[in-house]
């Protein structure tokens, strides 16, 4: 207690406590309302910005669905590769790094700088590791691991990689896996991927890259201020992609593409089971083995494979159009005989010539002889020009694309693959709107030997051949079988014919004796005659460029000149179980055609029958033709009669068919 | 040492519970804020805080039961001792964080700059309550300033700014209560005011010119000094109504984004863990002590302890607001300490010391 006599000192000081109280709890409620405002009313905002900083997602890559052939072998599955990723979190000083990590790893500088900038341009999480060498091989994951001290920011990842156990056997059929474009980033299918998602890129990778890619897993952990992990908070496991089962047949696919790389030829083949629109092999060649693409391709490799003249990245038996030359008389034999043109005994007789617009057009004997009287068979057997000449004259170009719509040489033929390209016989209509040049009846006479504006892919001409094997029904090629989401298969279910029309018995009668007689009489098809099996097929031969032109441009260029060669079949001929196609990239004539399609008509018979495959006789002179990715085969070059093609003189088969009809001019065999 | 039964009765103890209390949460968020992940047990900074709670309780007996006028008798005893700590502090201190603060005692680290304000407080209250005059005169007030100027300048040249600002309220809290006129503390406001810029020049080094800058600009470098204010900042906002829960801490504890959450940083951590209500609880018992403390002054025998009292609880109050203002990231960061609450032997001793000459000054205001 304070004196009396300090009364006014003590009024003083009782008045400045009071001040010290008062301001002491007006500070302290201030601060309270600064708490409230920042932990209840900006709670939120602090809240995600607390939970950016320490919580981490990481995605947990799903291995894609395996492939099995029909009859349940693997033909792709999954390995791990591993990736080494550079995390910028973990580096002082990022440029020192990268130079460290060139290094070490002995991969170029440059290259590594850029990849780092390119995430920093697309603004990545700090801590996301960015990928710089992908599918590392063991040493250089070595020598990482050993100086894990001197890299802090190198983690090496184990990702699932795709693995292709037959290399490049069906390579365009399965395509490849890559990671996602940008600009494929906005399509609906894509939805929800981010940068570096590795999706389908082509063949049946892409077609069914929902199925297939399988549902990635994420982990999330919780980090501390340097970016290490303290604990896990939660992991959801990646779920494998759908398993799929393919209407594929390995056997019968090996076989094809044997038989192609036997022959020296390029090209492409497709075998349907023509009662279901089942593919059971179809190959393009020049191929590349996939493997090399899952095991990261450098990018002078994939520059090379790109830009390779021969185009081993092109799908040749839905992506490449040609002139279907002689097979089309299929389609022509057909319409006539539906269209009541001609009856089945109706004949032509061919003089060797046939007359028209004051031009005179050779028929298919070398010898300049004709045909003489000639019926729808033996047209068909001799592939006489004067026959078709005939009709087409008589027909007009609307009906045969007609037709040809009914048999599925117009447009796409629906197979799930991406890529296809339509096919092409021409129409009035198409004359006028799109090429915007009157039709003329004249042009029929070319079309009617599938010359002329006619333009289709292989697998086209394989589902033309496939309806009169079933007697009608335009099927709709199709690879996916079944598909096992993880309970069972569950059969996919034949992609529906896409029209049906019934070829009356007796003219499909007439145009399968005929056929039969292509390969089995005297026709252009023996190189696949099969005794008991009653092969029915057509050759076709396609020009590269006339016949002036290719006198003109003798040893001027470098490019391949020779023909193409078609061979279109079905067998047995009264009941057929395959049809199919070989196209022989400048193989000269179809009958070379014809020899492929041989080994893979007796390989499906053979295996059907439980009988040991057959086996190609060694070659006589090539070892190696037609290897895939360097393609090599067929190049025409000036040493090519010394090289690979003078090879295939030694080969025998090949040489007669040359012999038979190889001089067949522009109106092909 | 004569301790009179019959004082114990007017023992404030809804205070010493208080001070308990806000003690216990302190251990209790340095427990979470240091938790051993890799060892699942309490770090090493929880046993030795539990330590100094324990030797700091036994100095708080000390300060309580020797009469206060005694101990401030020999005040100039206790302000040389400290005078001669930061003297040989200043030649033979240990080093850390760029700082020269400490004398290691054998596993503990003493820093006499924490003793600094119950040293000036009790040199002060003795010299103005000795003073004829009863408002302070010019000559009060420089004398005064002198035994502020020396410990100030010796603590400033650690350099520990943050420990030596909290001498000026000391001094000024007792010029205040003491009666110096009004005119004169507008006055000194504002040359303060305005020689703040010069001081900001001349003064301040680099390191603590970029903390006011990133104070008051945080976009100039969100990495390096605001990361510290802006991670404070989310720590207490990410905190929310109820917080995280014990243990629950994301940014303060294991996870490291909040540097000295147990130490200058506690608040936050605290803010963290157990949210708005956590904070309100806590500022509770901080305005409970101070306006306790008040009343003491208020209940004073004498000049002496009242002022005393003022002195030491002036330090305190500017600590614990400047402390737990910085902690929501509204302050440049200080190594300021929070009372009672945060990590560190020292200032939890001297704390307890000073409150328990504040409480001794209430307890014997009926004694001759």
């Amino acid at each position: 207690m304070l004196t009396s006599a300090n009364f006014e000192d003590r009024q003083s000081f009782a008045l400045r406590l009071v001040v010290l109280r008062v301001a002491t709890i007006v500070v302290f409620a201030v601060i309270a309302v600064a708490f409230w405002i920042f932990q209840v009313v900006e709670h939120q905002r602090y809240e995600q910005l607390a939970e950016r900083q320490h919580l981490r997602t990481m995605p947990l890559r799903a291995p894609r669905g395996i492939l099995y052939d029909r009859n349940g072998k693997v033909l792709v599955r999954n390995t791990y590769s591993f990736t080494i990723a550079f995390v910028r979190e973990q580096s002082a000083n990022v440029n020192d790094a990268v130079r460290r990590v060139a290094a070490a790893t002995g991969v170029d500088e440059a290259r590594i700088a850029d990849i780092v900038a390119n995430a920093k341009k697309r603004r990545d999480p700090l801590y996301r590791p960015i990928p710089i060498i992908e599918h590392a091989t063991l040493a250089q994951v070595a020598a990482v691991t050993a100086r894990q001290v001197d890299l802090p920011e190198i983690v090496v990842q184990q990702l699932p990689t795709r693995e292709y156990p037959e290399g490049g056997v069906a390579a365009h059929l399965f395509g490849y896996v890559g990671e996602i474009q940008e600009a494929q980033l906005q399509r609906p299918e894509f939805a929800g991927l981010e940068l570096g998602a590795m999706v389908g890129q082509a063949g049946l990778e892409r077609t069914y890259n929902t199925l297939l890619k399988g549902t990635d897993g994420i982990r999330t952990v919780a980090v501390n201020s340097r970016g290490r992990e303290i604990e896990k908070l939660g992991e959801q496991d990646p779920v494998d992609g759908d398993r799929l089962q393919l209407t594929v047949d390995l056997d019968l696919q090996k076989a094809m593409e044997d038989a192609f790389r036997y022959s020296g030829y390029s090209g492409a083949g497709a075998v349907l089971d023509p009662r279901t629109g089942e593919i059971l092999a179809l190959t393009s060649l020049p191929s590349y083995d996939p493997n090399a693409f899952a095991s990261g391709l450098d990018s002078a490799s994939l520059n090379r494979l790109f830009n390779d003249p021969l185009k081993p990245f092109t799908d040749r038996v839905i992506q490449g159009t040609y002139s279907p030359g002689s097979s089309f008389k299929i389609l022509m034999a057909t319409a006539a005989l539906e269209e009541g043109v001609i009856t089945p005994d109706t004949t032509v007789n061919c003089p060797g010539y046939y007359d028209f617009g004051g031009r005179r057009f050779k028929c298919s004997r070398l010898d300049g002889a004709g045909h003489g009287v000639t019926d729808v068979r033996k047209a068909l057997e001799v592939s006489c020009n004067v026959f078709f000449y005939t009709l087409g004259s008589k027909m007009k170009i609307d009906t045969i694309h007609a037709y040809a719509e009914k048999m599925g040489l117009t447009g796409k033929t629906g197979v799930d693959l991406p890529g296809e390209r339509d096919s092409l016989v021409p129409s009035t209509e198409w004359a006028n709107n799109v090429r915007k040049s009157p039709w003329y009846p004249g042009e029929t006479i070319s079309v009617a030997i599938g010359q002329g504006a006619v333009s289709v892919t292989p697998l086209a001409l394989a589902t033309m051949v496939s309806t009169v094997a079933n007697g009608g029904t335009l099927i709709t090629p199709h690879i996916l079988k079944a598909v096992d989401k993880g309970d069972g298969w569950i059969p996919a279910g034949a992609a529906p014919p896409r029209s049906t029309f019934f070829i009356k018995p007796d003219n499909l009668q007439a145009i399968r004796d005929g056929l039969w007689r292509v390969v089995n009489g005297a026709g252009t098809g023996y190189n696949a005659r099969i005794a008991g099996r009653d092969v029915a097929g057509k050759t076709g031969t396609s020009q590269v460029i006339s016949n002036e032109g290719k006198k003109a441009a003798q040893g001027k260029t470098n490019m391949d000149l020779r023909d193409h060669g078609f061979f279109v079949f079905f067998a047995p001929r009264d009941n057929p179980e395959i049809s199919g196609i070989i196209f022989a990239e400048h193989g000269v004539h179809g009958s070379n055609a014809a020899t492929i399609a041989r080994h893979v008509i007796e390989t499906y018979f053979d295996k059907r029958d439980g009988k040991p495959l057959p086996v190609l006789p060694p070659p006589p002179a090539l070892q190696k033709i037609g290897t895939p990715a360097t393609a090599t085969q067929g190049r025409a070059t000036d040493g090519r009669t010394r090289g690979a093609g003078g090879a295939r003189e030694g080969e025998g088969r090949a040489g007669r068919a040359r012999l038979a009809e190889a001089a067949g001019g522009r109106v092909g065999g | 040492m004569i301790v009179d039964r019959r004082i114990l009765p007017h023992l404030d103890w809804a205070c010493v519970a208080a001070l308990v209390a806000l003690m216990a949460i302190g251990l209790a968020s340095i427990y979470s804020a240091k938790w051993d992940f890799v060892h699942q047990a309490p770090g090493r900074e929880f046993w030795k805080q539990l330590y100094a709670v324990g030797i700091s309780l036994g100095v708080f007996v000390v300060c309580l039961l020797i009469d206060y006028r005694s101990l401030t008798q020999r005040s100039l005893i206790f302000y040389g001792a400290l005078i001669a700590l930061l003297v040989y502090v200043a030649f033979f201190g240990v080093v850390r964080n760029g700082s020269r603060r400490w004398i290691p005692l054998g596993g503990l680290d003493f820093q006499p700059s924490e003793f600094a304000r119950v040293a000036v407080a009790m040199v002060l209250a003795a010299y103005f309550a000795g003073a004829q005059r009863l408002s302070r005169s010019m000559r009060d007030i420089a004398i005064g300033g002198v035994f502020l100027a020396v410990p100030l300048l010796l603590i400033m040249r650690q350099p520990d700014l943050g420990t030596a600002a909290t001498l000026i309220p000391v001094f000024l809290g007792m010029a205040f209560i003491g009666g110096m006129r009004m005119k004169w503390l507008v006055v000194a406001a504002m040359v303060g005011l305005l020689l703040s810029p010069v001081a900001y020049k001349f003064v301040l080094t680099d390191y603590q010119r970029g903390r006011i800058q990133t104070f008051v600009n945080p976009e100039l470098d969100p990495r390096g000094d605001s990361y510290q204010q802006l991670q404070a900042r989310i720590t207490v906002g990410s905190g929310g109504l109820f917080g995280k829960g014990f243990g629950g801490a994301t940014q303060a504890g294991g996870y490291g984004f909040l540097p000295e959450a147990h130490n200058d940083f506690v608040f936050s951590a605290l803010a963290e863990e157990h949210g708005f209500a956590g904070v309100l609880v806590a500022l509770l018992l901080y305005l409970f002590v101070i306006l306790r403390g008040l009343e003491a002054a208020k209940l004073a025998k004498d000049r002496l302890g009242a002022y005393l009292v003022i002195g030491i609880l002036s330090g305190f109050s500017f600590q614990v607001v400047y402390n737990i203002t910085m902690s929501a990231g509204l302050a440049p960061v200080k190594g300021l300490t929070l009372p009672l609450m945060s990590y560190g032997g020292s200032s939890l001793m001297a704390t307890l010391a000073g409150f328990g000459l504040i409480l001794n000054v209430r307890m014997r205001r009926f004694t001759n």
